[in-house]
């Protein structure tokens, strides 16, 4: 029973986590905390539930043409709009990306087919998988592997790739980064854009576990305190701190009284705030 | 202290209701007849709202096409509220203020509701059939105030213990959604389970937007629950019966009116095979067994709005059908007093939709308190019995 | 005075377009959500601290008002009781304050106002949960302000006192020591300015107004329930206060203008235009959007400063 619940802690954990990825991803390279996460991914759902519905794409090319699609929203939205948020208090890119959220949840508002019902991403398969005492459903087995696959390549990216270096190389000191050759304004883009994509694909995996709809991107409020937990500046501290709310809330609503479920992500964010300032992520680290 | 305000009002709105008959009705000429509506069509119900308004507009253009009730051609305007009480009221007051409005037909969602309602009963507006499932939309008896729709807490009630009675259910649990919604199935939970000599074995609630129910289900079945009252919307309700069956859960399970749609069973596939659900008017179904009336009346949807209709464009449009039933039988000389005593005496018999029929009295605004069961069966809604008492 | 001026055309617009009693109502809700705004002002525009937070004060002014309007205390006694429901709002958002900075500041008054919010919906007994709350109409003595008329006399003159009170504040000493913080953290503890405690002085008058425009809001709209106070709420007050200009303290008094009549403009222009009449339900969405990310790229200062 405990080992049920847990999965399911671990699978909602994991989109938390992506989110919250997306959320890092963006403050590492901008300083900015982005307010428009939930409708990207949002937005990141519909795309592909066009491209499946209306155009009659199969899902395995729909889902990463959704992702594509986004990244180059996030890099237009930088280059019409963020890029001006450069050098300002944080505040400036709160507003922004606040403000191209309403537009976004607009505008797909407008669309009839998208408010009249919701959604859903057919996946191939619909039986759970059984592992042991503990059953699987497709769909969360998918968002688990998916976010494994995910923390992985972006690990790769990081480590080994030259985008992924010189994204890291702005990220820890711009200054330095644009004396060895890294342009700034183009990792400001990158940032953006795969932070888009990020969210985006947490959307696609979500699609089939809640079924899209204009409002699913709610859980970018639950995904926020997971990337605070982690410090907001470490990708393992937001994976690390998404799968802590997930498996939290999951126990609490197992076992402690109605209603603490919903505000677990805060009551731990404001506990780790309280406690270590900086984050779980940083709190090991020296200064 | 309320109960006299409530008094109060009831006898101002009874004694302005001779003096305004006297003046010309707001709202009404001789070419037409102007009404309001408060949907939500931008905010977090707005995947109810536009059925809602395409029902009610769809029923009004149809009468207008065969030449109005009484010669008058039927309006409608229709104000989003994106479910934000602020906006509603403003909406009311400038609806009101213009003078040039009927009644309100059909406003939707609880806050905008109780906040619209006084405002509108104050100014002697009929308040009619709000989607709202607050007793205060009928109760305490108001004479501009009529309701339709079936409340939970009497529906509830009448289907739990016809279950029980039925499969002989011990243990019967509820899981609820965290608002007014959730608040009204449990009253009629618990009111039907007290007859039954019972109470609740578990309750636990989620809140709307909830994407995980895996712990809600196991609290559930360690209280070894034989029957699961499901106080959830379309996606909750999907969301938990696969949760259950995919643990190997294979409980009975009962959803109220809010999940009986028809996407409960698009998007829970196999899953939701089996789950029992009340309606308080049917699921329009194409097929074969469709009545050749209702047939035509899908069609007819399609083509105006290239969608396919579901219960609460059902509801809409019968919303606009009672209005239109009650017009015409307070006759070509329209006020609203006339209009309010031919509504207290309106019998409706079933129609093409398969409504219960609705019955208001000079006592009774409430024009229905009963709804039916209904099962999935082979990946479709079925009746399985009649309006239960 | 040209302000004035502007804000006397906009109502004889809105009057002549939806009637006097409309245009009353709007004038209402307007100086409410400004008094409000106006909190939010003196935290973001003077302290410099953004809270996520503040529909939070204006739930419990709110509940506060219609709690004990409904347990038979006159309207305009139980309102410095909302506004002390505020203050106390507040004092509490801003005590996370002292250990963080910035952003992670503003993300624990969030987490406060989703705490409010749960409270409020368990808090049964006292608030009746989710079935809400019904509030009677605000009596002063023994006249019932029924009317619009009556409301927006109210709302104007709580918000004329709120606004000569803020100006007050602003030029005062802590006014100063607010900007000295908001300006410079370091500079300003370096002249011994305890800033833990001016930031909680901002939050806790900023609250108080919140409170109080809470406890009006619960009048105007008769009925309470807990999701009706949710982050949406908050966001919108944030929203209000950008639109409006921040610094400035008649911004909020713009951006409420903005905020409560725009979607009213908006819907008026859709029963004039029947072909907008069903369609674009999220035009007001995507305006909102729009003059929020316009306003942040071209004119930071907000929308006065934008038209002088």
């Amino acid at each position: 029973m405990l080992a049920q619940v847990l999965v399911g802690g671990l699978a909602a954990g994991c989109v938390y986590g992506l989110v919250a990825l997306s959320f890092v991803l963006i403050y590492k390279a901008t300083r900015s905390v982005s307010f428009m996460q939930g409708e990207l991914l949002m937005l990141g759902a519909f795309s592909a539930v066009v491209l499946v519905e209306a155009l009659g794409w199969p899902l395995w090319a729909a889902a990463p043409a959704a992702v594509g699609l986004l990244f180059g929203l996030g890099l237009a939205l930088e280059r019409a709009v963020l890029r001006r948020a450069i050098g300002q208090t944080h505040l400036t890119p709160v507003l922004m990306t606040f403000g191209l959220g309403l537009m976004i949840r607009g505008a797909v508002t407008g669309v009839p087919q998208a408010t009249h019902r919701m959604h859903r991403l057919q996946l191939p398969w619909e039986q759970p998988i059984a592992l042991g005492p503990v059953q699987l459903a497709p769909e969360h087995l998918l968002v688990i592997l998916a976010t494994v696959a995910a923390c992985g390549a972006l690990a790769l990216f990081f480590r080994h790739s030259r985008a992924g270096l010189a994204l890291r190389a702005c990220s820890e000191d711009a200054g330095v980064a644009a004396i060895l050759g890294v342009s700034p304004s183009a990792m400001h883009a990158l940032a953006w854009g795969m932070g888009a994509a990020l969210a985006a694909f947490a959307g696609v995996l979500l699609a089939p576990v809640t079924f899209v709809e204009p409002g699913m991107g709610v859980v970018a409020l639950k995904a926020f305190p997971a990337a605070v937990i982690g410090g907001l500046a470490s990708l393992p501290g937001a994976v690390l701190g998404g799968l802590f709310v997930g498996l939290s809330e999951a126990l609490a609503g197992r076992y402690l009284p109605d209603g603490v479920k919903d505000l677990t992500a805060y009551a731990l964010m404001l506990g780790v705030l309280l406690l270590f300032p900086r984050g779980l992520g940083e709190a090991g680290r020296p200064r | 202290m309320l109960t006299t305000i409530l008094r109060m009002g009831l006898v101002l709105a009874c004694a302005l209701l001779p003096a305004m008959a006297d003046a010309a009705t707001p709202g009404v000429d001789e070419q037409s007849i102007r009404v309001a509506t408060i949907q939500d069509l931008s905010g977090p119900i707005a995947i109810l709202g536009a059925p809602i308004r395409d029902g009610i507009v769809m029923r009004l253009d149809e009468e207008n096409e065969r030449g109005g009730v009484h010669g008058r051609q039927l309006k409608i305007a229709v104000e989003d509220s994106g479910y934000d009480p602020k906006k509603a009221v403003l909406a009311a007051r400038r609806l009101l203020a213009g003078g040039d409005v009927f009644a309100f037909l059909g406003n939707l969602g609880t806050p905008v509701v109780m906040a619209t309602m006084p405002l509108i009963v104050g100014a002697g507006r009929p308040h009619l059939f709000p989607f709202s499932p607050h007793q205060a939309t009928y109760l305490p008896l108001h004479p501009l105030k009529f309701q339709i729709f079936a409340p939970y807490r009497d529906y509830m009630n009448a289907a739990v213990r016809h279950l029980v009675a039925e499969n002989g259910y011990g243990r019967v649990c509820l899981l609820y959604q965290d608002d007014d919604y959730g608040l009204e199935v449990g009253r009629g939970v618990e009111a039907g389970l007290r007859q039954l000599g019972t109470t609740l074995a578990e309750r636990t609630g989620y809140k709307r937007g909830a994407t995980d129910f895996s712990s809600q289900i196991a609290r559930l079945r360690a209280a070894q629950c034989e029957l699961v009252v499901l106080a959830t919307v379309v996606r909750e309700t999907v969301a938990a019966v696969r949760e259950a069956r995919k643990i190997g859960w294979g409980v009975d399970m009962l959803v109220t009116a809010s999940g009986y749609s028809a996407q409960t069973h698009e998007l829970g596939g196999e899953a939701v095979e089996g789950l029992y659900g009340v309606s308080v008017l049917p699921h329009p179904y194409a097929g074969k067994d469709t009545s050749r009336r209702l047939g035509e009346w899908i069609e007819s949807y399609r083509t105006r709005y290239d969608a396919d209709p579901n219960v609460w464009s059902a509801m809409g449009y019968q919303v606009a059908d009672i209005f239109i039933q009650a017009l015409r039988a307070a006759g070509p000389d329209l006020d609203t007093q006339g209009f309010v005593a031919a509504l207290e005496r309106l019998e409706t018999s079933r129609d093409f939709l398969a409504g219960p029929g609705y019955r208001f009295s000079a006592d009774d605004h409430l024009g229905n308190r009963r709804g039916r069961m209904a099962r999935i069966v082979d990946g479709r809604w079925r009746l399985i019995t009649d309006y239960l008492d | 005075m040209i302000q004035l001026a502007a804000l006397a055309a906009l109502f004889a617009l809105a009057a002549l377009f939806g009637g006097v009693a409309n245009a009353l109502a709007q004038a209402a809700f307007v100086a409410t959500f400004a008094l409000a705004g106006l909190g939010l002002v003196l935290i973001v525009g003077q302290s410099g601290q953004l809270s996520l937070g503040h529909g939070a004060t204006m739930a419990l002014g709110a509940y506060a008002q219609g709690v004990l309007v409904a347990a038979g205390i006159h309207g305009a006694l139980a309102l410095p009781v909302a506004a002390l429901a505020g203050t106390l709002a507040g004092i509490v958002a801003s005590i996370p304050g002292r250990r963080l900075g910035g952003l992670f500041f503003a993300m624990s008054t969030l987490a406060l106002a989703l705490v409010v919010e749960e409270g409020l919906l368990r808090l049964v007994p006292l608030t009746g949960g989710a079935a809400g709350l019904v509030v009677p109409p605000l009596a002063v003595v023994d006249w019932r302000l029924h009317s619009p008329a009556a409301q927006a006399a109210v709302s104007l003159g709580l918000l004329g006192g709120a606004v000569w009170m803020a100006r007050r504040l602003r030029d005062s000493r802590l006014g100063r020591a607010w900007r000295a913080g908001r300006d410079d953290e370091s500079a300003a503890a370096a002249v011994g300015i305890d800033l833990g405690h001016v930031r909680m002085l901002a939050f806790a008058c900023g609250g108080a107004l919140g409170g109080l425009a809470g406890g009006l809001y619960a009048h105007w709209l008769g009925f309470l329930s807990p999701e009706q106070f949710g982050l949406p709420l908050s966001f919108e007050l944030l929203m209000l206060v950008f639109i409006g200009g921040v610094r400035s303290l008649s911004g909020a008094l713009w951006g409420a203008v903005v905020i409560v009549s725009l979607p009213q403009a908006i819907a008026a222009i859709r029963q004039a235009v029947p072909w907008l009449e069903f369609g674009a339900a999220g035009l007001e969405l995507t305006i909102f959007g729009l003059i929020v990310v316009a306003l942040v790229m071209w004119r930071p200062a907000g929308l006065w400063q934008a038209a002088r």
